[in-house]
């Protein structure tokens, strides 16, 4: 493929609209911010810091919408991790290490019933993790706390939550961007990445070529619950406490970034660049609303319009390829 | 008055390629007319500007003098127009009579009355011969079965204009007869039809006039009374092949045991045994349904096996899963590619190298330059028309969407004992079946076992070196190919 053509490949990508829509975002708040703060290396650590937990739980919903699933139980999964870690934390004197790798095993056992469900019984992965999370996880929660808030008190923890690299950029930032960085090279340069387009694009053709999509179903939803209680434990630790509604919230917001991202249902396209720049846009933009004094009431409102735009730039953006190669999308 | 199709300069370019160049020809009602050309020669663009599903860059389609130009596929049936697309459009979940009516649904039942549905549906069911049902879930019935549905589809309209993009690639004999007694009694209504195949017999048996493509340029017209295969062949290639199997430089040596299979039950099939020797190329015929394609999958670890053995190299196997097949030598080449064979929305290079990527690894990543050696390997193999490896399969043509499965499952990365081939040729053109005719051959002579598993007698019965022959789920005779005529193994697979 020659330079030319890669450049306009490029240009008829994804990851153009998105950047595009990115810097529109970064000018516009710049330019009206007081004194040009938005860009200040203050309120960029600030946006970092509000993606840390969507960026763990996107990674793993990614994958799965890659591979042609779709997870909406880590939000719940990590509300589950965070009263686990509390719990514990407080309750017994067993190490904080062991204590976090039970909560992660935590996540990767409601991951692998999501699996089950999915693989042995059939049931669509939305329900399934629907399911899984607000009865399964969100029940568990309740259960192992005793249906109340249990506050943390540990240093590690402390440290987790506060610690910042040359006093500006915090520890869960760095761990955040690593893992999406780590992420996204597996998925584009490794075998394993590989497969999981390959079978997002079609399963029955895949296997019958010699993969597994069973074993990488199983992988993957395990791989969603481990990220998920990852987020959990650090939204406890960010808290101080093991709250009962945790992350809840956070389930759906991250599959929005994901779809924002490029990363289309029905499976076997996006990556985590796109991820990653679905996830910046959506934060830079809520941010930018903040520190401009919108009121809390339009936030809700102009992100939802923001998504349109994104949504239908999107469309725009394809509609001219879809011409070319004679109306058909798939 | 007799009616008349003309296609006038017409042209159509997707990226890197021009698959129509400036093409005019005309079609005469009470005719059939056949499309020619090789893989990628333009035959479905065609037919796609035809019934509106793409628009040409150039020129214009006139139906009686008229200049028509179709927005969408719905207009052209509104103008009495219906095209027969080389892949299956049917709605998989639904069942029969929703989907042989499913353009005429709201209109012509209002609110869906089933009781006249079926008894309509059931008539055409009448007409094509078929043993299905107007209840049967379209998806659950075999290919065949689903592309005499497709063409039930447009014989029901009615339309005018009627076009086969190879309708009978997927068909067995059987259904074949019935097809081409549709296409005479369409015939002697006045109707014009175009036909695309690459069945050469078949040309000379339905059609009347020929139109030969090449490359998107139209190479000549011709009466199919007035001309022979050989110039034919010579009009879509560019060069004399000449004759196909006395050309094949067949494997003689053969081996000891290869594969076993011992009374082998499964859902779909019943006390199947046979053996496969190092060398040998073992056809397997019979009619759509007789179970070759559920033997083969069973054994590949695609479907369960109920009870049997099988025996690889003299020792007992068991495959859970195609993988396990995989990496013990076993290679199956399957005959739905749409379904099972390719990932459309992913590019040629992606598709050759699924079963072999471990092995196009530089240190933990894939290697770029390992993929792309084997999927140019078979981009030139099979002479795959397409710019580059890099096109998505979506949008290749259909004989060279089977080229690249083809070339998927005989890289020289694979490490195969057994070649099993369900239906290789499907839509593949002439010069290219000769060529894969001769690569069975060559692969039988380094001491592999090929199953080559077709539903066009001549091929199974020339390239073959025994034969097997199935009906019902049953092996029901076994010849050789000194032995087989084209009665015996019809009369085999036909037996009550
Ligand atoms: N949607 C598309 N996008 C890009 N290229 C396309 C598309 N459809 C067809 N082509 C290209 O146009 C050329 C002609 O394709 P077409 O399907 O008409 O061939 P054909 O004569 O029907 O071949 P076959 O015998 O294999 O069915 C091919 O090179 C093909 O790759
Ligand atoms: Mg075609």
């Amino acid at each position: 493929m020659g330079a030319a053509e890669r450049v306009k490949n490029f240009l008829k990508s994804k990851t153009f609209t998105l950047l595009c829509i990115l810097v529109a975002i970064m000018a516009f708040f710049w330019y009206f911010s007081a004194n040009h703060s938005f860009l200040s290396v203050r309120n960029i650590t600030s946006i970092l810091y509000s993606m840390v937990l969507f960026i763990l739980f996107s990674i793993g919903v990614s994958l799965l919408v890659i591979f042609g699933e779709f997870d909406l139980s880590p939000g719940y999964v990590g509300t589950a991790a965070g009263a686990t870690l509390a719990t514990i934390l407080s309750g017994t004197g067993i190490p904080w290490f062991l204590v976090m790798l039970i909560c992660l095993l935590l996540g990767i056992v409601f991951g692998l019933i999501n699996a089950v469900l999915v693989n042995k019984f059939r049931v669509q992965s939305f329900i399934a993790t629907l399911a899984v999370g607000s009865f399964l996880a969100k029940g568990f929660s309740y259960i192992i706390s005793g249906g109340r808030a249990i506050a943390i008190d540990h240093p590690v923890i402390d440290w987790l939550a506060s610690y910042k690299l040359w006093d500006v950029v915090p520890v869960t930032v760095i761990i955040s961007v690593a893992l999406i960085l780590v992420y996204g090279i597996v998925l584009a340069k490794t075998q394993f990445g590989r497969s999981i387009y390959l079978c997002g694009g079609n399963k029955e053709a895949a296997r019958l070529a010699g993969l597994d999509p069973k074993k990488l179903s199983y992988l993957l939803f395990a791989n969603s619950g481990m990220l998920g209680a990852m987020a959990g434990v650090l939204f406890a630790s960010r808290l101080k406490s093991g709250n009962l509604d945790g992350t809840n919230s956070y389930s759906f917001p991250a599959v929005t970034a994901v779809i924002f991202g490029g990363i289309s249902f029905g499976g076997g396209s996006g990556n985590m660049v796109g991820c990653f720049l679905g996830l910046l846009i959506i934060n830079a933009f809520n941010n930018g609303l903040t520190i401009m004094r919108v009121s809390p009431n339009w936030t809700g409102v102009a992100s939802g319009a923001l998504l349109i735009l994104a949504l239908t730039l999107d469309y725009l953006s394809n509609r001219r390829v879809r011409r070319q190669i004679g109306g058909k999308t798939s | 008055m007799e009616k008349l199709l003309e296609f006038k300069n017409i042209s159509k370019a997707f990226p890197g390629v021009q698959a129509l160049d400036n093409v005019s020809f005309s079609a005469r009602g009470g005719a059939v007319s056949a499309l020619l050309g090789e893989n990628g020669a333009g035959k479905s663009t065609l037919l796609k500007i035809l019934s509106g599903d793409i628009q040409p860059d150039a020129g214009s389609v006139c139906i009686d003098g008229e200049d028509r130009r179709f927005a969408s596929p719905y207009q052209s049936i509104k103008a009495s127009v219906s095209v027969i697309y080389q892949e299956r459009q049917l709605l998989g979940a639904m069942n029969v009579m929703e989907n042989v009516f499913l353009d005429d649904l709201h209109e012509k039942f209002g609110i869906v009355n089933r009781s006249e549905l079926k008894r309509k549906t059931q008539e055409i069911i009448d007409i094509f011969e078929l043993p299905v049902k107007p209840t049967d879930i379209v998806g659950r019935l075999s290919v065949a079965h689903q592309q005499m549905i497709e063409i039930m589809k447009a014989y029901r309209r009615g339309s005018d204009i009627i076009a086969f993009d190879e309708p009978t690639a997927p068909l067995t004999d059987k259904e074949i007869a019935i097809l081409f007694k549709l296409i005479r009694e369409l015939k002697e209504r006045g109707k014009i039809i175009l036909y695309v195949s690459h069945r050469m017999a078949e040309i000379f048996q339905i059609t009347d006039d020929i139109i030969v493509l090449k490359d998107g340029q139209l190479v000549t017209t011709l009466r199919t009374s007035g001309t022979n295969e050989r110039e034919l062949v010579k009009a879509m290639v560019g060069r004399d092949i000449g004759d196909t199997y006395s050309n094949l430089k067949r494997n003689e040596i053969m081996g000891d045991v290869l594969l076993e299979v011992k009374n082998l039950e499964t859902d779909y099939v019943h006390d199947v045994s046979f053996e496969l020797r190092r060398g040998e190329v073992l056809g397997f015929a019979g009619l759509v349904g007789a179970g070759r394609t559920e033997v083969m999958r069973a054994v590949f670890g695609a479907d369960p096996i109920i009870s049997g053995e099988i025996k690889l190299e003299g020792k007992p196997v068991r495959f859970k899963k195609p993988k396990d097949a995989i990496g013990s030598g076993i290679a199956l080449c399957p005959e739905d590619r749409k379904d099972q064979g390719l990932i459309l929305g992913r590019s040629i290079r992606d598709n050759v190298s699924i079963p072999v990527l471990s092995k196009l690894k530089r240190g933990l990543f894939m290697s770029y330059r390992a993929e792309e050696a084997l999927a140019a390997e078979a981009v030139r193999k099979y002479s795959i028309r397409t710019p580059s490896t890099d096109k998505r399969t979506v949008e290749l043509s259909g004989g060279n969407q089977q080229k690249t499965i083809l070339g998927r499952w005989t890289s020289d990365k694979m490490v195969t004992k057994v070649l099993i081939l369900d239906e290789p040729t499907k839509g593949i053109d002439v010069g290219t079946k000769a060529e894969v005719y001769q690569m069975i051959h060559d692969f039988a002579a380094t001491g592999i076992g090929v199953i080559f598993i077709s539903s066009e007698l001549p091929e199974v019965l020339n390239v073959s070196d025994n034969i097997i022959v199935m009906q019902n789920g049953r092996v029901t005779g076994r010849v050789s190919r000194q032995e087989a005529t084209e009665e015996l193994v019809v009369a085999m697979s036909m037996l009550e």
